[in-house]
């Protein structure tokens, strides 16, 4: 074992996700060559590093929208499940953000919202609904709830996307780079929700390229290069003393200094 | 050469009753051929390789033929098939609904095609099955994407319920022959198709294009 995979402080908290080798092919191309990474309850776990590198692919696997081709990933004690009613239960307790949103277009803001509640969950449309508001207010756009997403901006947008995850009262958010595809104005006001979130406690997943997010928010970062984690740990360790020349690298092609 | 419109007028009941058949059938040939064209094409995209093969078969063969073949083909073969003797009204139906299905199939194909891969992502990720992501997130966006076609469809149809005439399914075209066949009025009663048919064709592609004003979906 290299220093890169130097073996992280020993968390107290229960485990939640264990990624333990996993492979990930795309025909020949391999997306993920055996990464190893664990989430701890309450943790923020960042994945760094450069575009193309597998972080976008790992998250995508840890609900299973990606099958693995090698290695495995357990989810509060159980491997992840080929068979679709467990991985359905499963993916209820994982809430996702995606960098594109993905909004029903179709719906409004609160109808985004409850659509999880009301068709996965089978509450009543009053009972969904409520909770929709209730989320809807928590990320700050109770007054958005009419509007369908066209009529609101990119951070309103990926704000309904956080309630609409949050709706299905996850265990674990997966992020998979929320604020790439917003405008520099607008990524604050998410980052914010984010933050407020992990604040509260909940376990969060986070692809990201914000690396002040990643050093104040995060508790464990995990930088990625060609399908591999090169060094993972708390961020002091990650962003002021990396102990691998790949992190040194990607950090200063950022303009990291520290 | 001399004309006497009032031959019209005379056999207005039978018009009538003509042009409510031709509504009918067009309206029931849409109430099968919609859910049907969902179904096929749902086959045609998720369903297991056999399967889903039968379903392109059933597109390509009635999506290449002509309708009027159609028609024959259902009023000479259905019976033999089925055993039953079917009514002309039922034949034409049937023989209607097979190609309308058929181009509706592919219409729908193309539209749940066109629902870019991150919202089937998205319902999936809330823990959705792929059924319901497809009726209550991919099907919505894409009925209102191919609403325009399905519109024009309709409107074809409209007109091209005139071609199971020719299996005495007395509908407008075929009760305005039978008129003209009886009076020898051919120029006025050939008149009056043509001006019922664009009368009642007429307001239902405006209605048409006030859904799709309507209904747009904006990204």
């Amino acid at each position: 074992m290299n220093s890169a995979m130097a073996p992280r402080a020993k968390s107290t908290r229960p485990r939640i996700i264990r990624y333990q080798g996993v492979i990930k092919r795309y025909g020949t191309f391999q997306a993920l060559s055996g990464v190893d990474l664990d989430v701890h309850a309450g943790e923020v776990v960042c994945l760094i590093g450069p575009s193309g590198s597998g972080k976008s692919t790992l998250l995508r696997c840890t609900n299973g929208l990606e099958s693995i081709d090698g290695g495995s990933i357990e989810f509060e004690g159980a491997h992840l499940s080929r068979e679709e009613h467990t991985l359905r239960a499963m993916r209820q307790r994982m809430g996702m953000v995606f960098q594109s949103f993905e909004l029903f277009p179709h719906l409004t803001a609160l109808e985004n919202v409850a659509e999880g509640p009301r068709t996965v969950l089978g509450k009543s449309r009053a009972e969904a609904a409520e909770r929709a508001s209730a989320m809807l207010a928590k990320v700050g756009l109770a007054d958005k709830a009419p509007n369908h997403p066209a009529a609101l901006s990119g951070g309103q947008q990926q704000r309904v996307a956080i309630a609409r995850a949050l709706a299905m009262e996850p265990d674990v958010m997966l992020f998979d780079e929320p604020t790439s595809a917003l405008d520099p104005e607008t990524i604050g006001e998410v980052l914010n929700v984010m933050k407020a979130l992990a604040d509260e406690g909940m376990t969060m997943v986070v692809v990201t390229h914000e690396m002040t997010f990643a050093r104040r928010v995060g508790d464990w970062v995990a930088v990625f290069d060609v399908g591999r984690i090169v060094e993972q740990g708390p961020p002091q360790q990650i962003f002021e003393a990396p102990t691998t020349e790949r992190t040194r690298d990607f950090l200063s092609h950022l303009g990291w200094n520290g | 050469m001399t004309f006497d419109w009032s031959v019209v007028w005379q056999h207005r009941d039978a018009l009538a009753a003509g042009t409510v058949t031709t509504i009918l059938l067009t309206v029931a040939t849409m109430a099968i051929a919609v859910p049907c064209g969902i179904v096929v094409a749902i086959l045609r995209l998720y369903a297991w390789g056999p399967i889903a093969a039968l379903a392109t078969a059933y597109v390509e063969l009635f999506r290449n033929l002509p309708l009027i073949l159609v028609v024959y083909w259902a009023f000479y073969v259905l019976p033999i098939m089925t055993g039953l003797g079917l009514s002309p009204l039922v034949t034409g139906l049937a023989a209607l609904a097979l190609n309308v299905t058929a181009y509706n199939a592919e219409t729908f194909r193309a539209g749940i095609n066109s629902i870019r891969r991150g919202q089937l992502d998205a319902a999936m990720a809330l823990g959705m099955s792929r059924i319901q992501a497809l009726r209550r997130v991919v099907l919505p966006q894409a009925l209102r994407r191919i609403l325009p076609v399905l519109a024009s469809t309709w409107v074809s149809l409209f007109k091209d319920t005139s071609l199971v005439s020719v299996i005495a399914v007395t509908e407008l075209a075929y009760v305005a022959m039978q008129i003209r066949a009886q009076t020898f009025r051919v120029l006025e009663m050939l008149t009056a198709l043509a001006a019922i048919y664009w009368l009642l064709g007429y307001p239902q592609a405006k209605l048409v294009d006030w859904m799709q004003r309507r209904f747009v979906v904006t990204e």
